[in-house]
């Protein structure tokens, strides 16, 4: 089972984020302060902490340098109030995997804890494969069976980048950050703009659906039955 | 005027300048009188000095008979009454003249010396003595000769300098000390008058101004800059009102909804399905609330300015090729057509700025989302660039229904909104959000257009 450490001060926030992670089937423990997490974490059983900036005692930041200065690389979460642009690179600078501002959707949350805990490797494929996908990372080609997909160079890489994520969430905010770049949250209904175009390119009429809404959150792509 | 009211004039800077010139004034009148004093003094005594010495050389050079009446005769024409002399045999009694008895004081070497003389043969004030410039010499036949000079013409040059001291430097010190004290007094009041509107101002009354007496001295320049600085304040005061309660009101809408749903929802949701969709449109609200939390706290953040460090070129065409990349599916969804026009299309870089590339996307995203949302449909949406000498500028232009000329300045205030687009959805950050990164950057905002139809143009620098 995989589980979670959260080092969060907030009472009530540590209580709705463990019950929630308990609710989809995580192991979670929780420490209340910079000292006791970093102890917990060096004991080195959780799969991956989410942490909290502002921590009594030792500094959320503090605790991912500590561990990742003793070579613990248990991946890291950042949970943090400050949503500045250079207080996230500062957070992704000390060793934190990924940066979330407070307030957040817990889904997003739930969205980014999956991705990090099945990070895809980076391996040198050429082609990807989805059901009846299939990217050539090369050729810079898409199909659909037999039928080829004409794709602008941003819905490739939008496309790629769900066919790593095969059944994973991706979410609006993931994908600006990641496809785009764009290191800011423009309109909500941008990214689905685009989603619906190239869902629109990859289903022609009468096949299955292979990409789908999230409700509320964002994307997933994942392979018919 | 009480006693303190006198510390306090006399305390003024006014004042103590004032002091302080006449003072300086009066010891240089001091001294050019005492020079004035000294130079006639010396002539008046020189002169004298040059009547007793030729009359001694001359009766001494006479013949020894002639000399007792050489002197009288010289003792005789003396009309101002001012001349002493006397002859003295050597056994010093009085030979003849007008001064009875030897005197002490004056040495005989024929030189002139000042001297009390008496008492006097013709004296009127009793026995007092007078006090002359002398001279006494030997004759040759061994008589002494003593001639006196009054020299009260002398007290009277230093009494007409004294009075004319008097006269001069007196009232003038007087004169600069009331002049002193009445402008310190006029000082004081104007000062009192600043003290008095700044004292209401402290207490909230922004609309109170220093007094200008519209003489453009100092002080008046002075109250003139506060005055100005006052201006501004008073219209970020009102600004910061305005946002705060916009902030309030448009928080208010959302989380009102939150509420009558979480209330339907828990009285009427009869299965979880239908609690779910209740609670969906909850989160909504309350998501709606948070955008401008953060929009606000976001517009803070570039405002601040920390942001400025990590300029650096940027190349604005890419700028406008990303941002019509990203905006495109958003118009065509609503058949808007938008058109990108570059000075050089091929080009593969094209006018830089120093700026922060992130949030020059994220403004000019901005303005094409407000252009793409009030154009109607089946129009374009132009985003260009054009160069000019020194600055570059970046265009967006719409067949909306524009911002009235009145309104233009104040659509960049936060919150801001015509009443035309209060129906439009959007949290009415977006323009501040633009103002606030172009600002940033030192660049400038212009609205232009004519209805309907709007223009929003961004001039840039070029670095």
């Amino acid at each position: 089972m995989t589980r979670l450490l959260v080092i969060e001060d907030d009472a009530e926030m540590a209580e709705e984020v463990t019950g929630y992670f308990r609710g989809r089937g995580y192991e979670v423990d929780c420490a209340m302060t910079g000292p006791d997490g970093l102890a917990l974490a060096q004991a080195g059983s959780a799969d991956l902490l989410v942490v909290d900036r502002m921590l009594p005692g030792l500094d959320g930041l503090a605790v991912i340098e500590a561990l990742r200065a003793v070579g613990i690389r248990t991946p890291a979460l950042v949970l943090s109030a400050l949503d500045g642009v250079d207080e996230r690179v500062r957070g992704l600078r000390a060793g934190g995997d990924d940066y979330l501002g407070k307030p957040f959707a817990l889904a997003e949350l739930a969205a980014r804890v999956e991705a990090l805990l099945r990070r895809p490797a980076n391996e040198p494929e050429t082609v990807l494969r989805v059901g009846p996908l299939e990217l050539d990372l090369v050729a810079r080609t898409a199909w659909r069976g037999k039928r080829q997909l004409d794709l602008l160079p941003r819905e490739f890489r939008l496309l790629e980048y769900m066919m790593r994520r095969v059944g994973q969430t991706a979410t609006r905010a993931m994908l600006f950050e990641d496809v785009w770049s764009y290191r800011f949250t423009p309109k909500s209904n941008l990214v689905d703009v685009h989603m619906g175009r190239l869902r629109r390119k990859l289903d022609a009429a009468g096949e299955p659906e292979l990409l789908s809404n999230v409700r509320g959150i964002g994307f997933v792509l994942e392979a018919p039955l | 005027m009480t006693r303190d009211d006198l510390r306090a004039l006399t305390g003024t800077m006014t004042f103590r300048w004032t002091l302080a010139i006449a003072t300086g004034f009066t010891a240089m009148a001091l001294m050019l009188f005492a020079f004035i004093y000294w130079q006639t003094a010396v002539r008046e005594r020189n002169r004298i000095d040059g009547i007793v010495l030729t009359e001694s050389r001359s009766i001494a050079e006479a013949p020894a008979a002639d000399a007792a009446r050489r002197l009288e005769d010289w003792l005789l024409e003396d009309l101002h009454e001012v001349r002493y002399g006397a002859l003295f045999a050597p056994d010093g009694a009085r030979v003849t003249g007008n001064i009875l008895t030897l005197p002490s004081g004056l040495s005989p070497d024929g030189l002139a010396h000042r001297a009390e003389v008496g008492p006097l043969a013709r004296d009127r004030d009793g026995d007092t003595n007078e006090v002359v410039r002398g001279v006494a010499r030997w004759l040759p036949d061994g008589r002494l000769l003593v001639l006196g000079y009054d020299i009260d013409a002398l007290d009277e040059v230093q009494e007409v300098i004294l009075r004319a001291l008097g006269l001069s430097v007196v009232p003038a010190l007087l004169l600069s000390l009331v002049a002193g004290a009445v402008l310190a007094r006029r000082g004081q009041r104007r000062i009192a008058a600043v003290h008095e509107a700044v004292g209401r101002i402290v207490h909230g009354d922004l609309r109170e101004r220093l007094p200008v007496h519209g003489t453009s001295d100092n002080l008046d320049k002075v109250a003139a800059a506060v005055n100005g600085m006052l201006d501004q304040i008073e219209q970020l005061v009102e600004e910061v009102r305005g946002v705060s309660d916009s902030i309030a009101h448009d928080l208010r809408t959302p989380l009102t909804r939150v509420r009558t749903r979480l209330e339907r929802g828990r009285d009427e949701a009869r299965t979880r399905a239908e609690f779910q969709a209740m609670a969906d449109r909850a989160i909504g609200s309350v998501d709606q609330a948070l955008a401008i939390v953060s929009a606000v706290l976001r517009i803070g953040e570039i405002e601040h300015g920390r942001r400025r460090a990590a300029f650096a070129p940027v190349d604005l065409a890419g700028v406008l090729r990303d941002a019509t990349e990203l905006y495109e599916p958003v118009a065509e969804e609503k058949a808007v057509v938008l058109r990108l026009q570059l000075p050089e299309p091929g080009a593969t870089a094209g006018p830089m700025v120093s700026g922060d590339r992130d949030l020059l996307l994220e403004a000019v995203g901005n303005l094409l989302d407000n252009a793409i949302k009030f154009t109607p449909p089946d129009t374009d949406v132009t985003l260009s660039l054009h160069t000019q000498p020194g600055e570059v500028r970046l265009c967006v232009a719409d067949h909306g229904p524009g911002i009235p000329v009145a309104e233009r300045d104040r659509v960049l205030q936060r919150f801001y909104r015509t009443e035309k687009s209060r129906t439009v959805a959007g949290s009415g950050l977006g323009l501040s959000l633009v103002a606030a990164v172009v600002s940033l950057h030192g660049f400038r905002l212009l609205i232009g257009g004519k209805e309907p139809g709007c223009t929003v143009e961004v001039a840039c620098r070029i670095p």
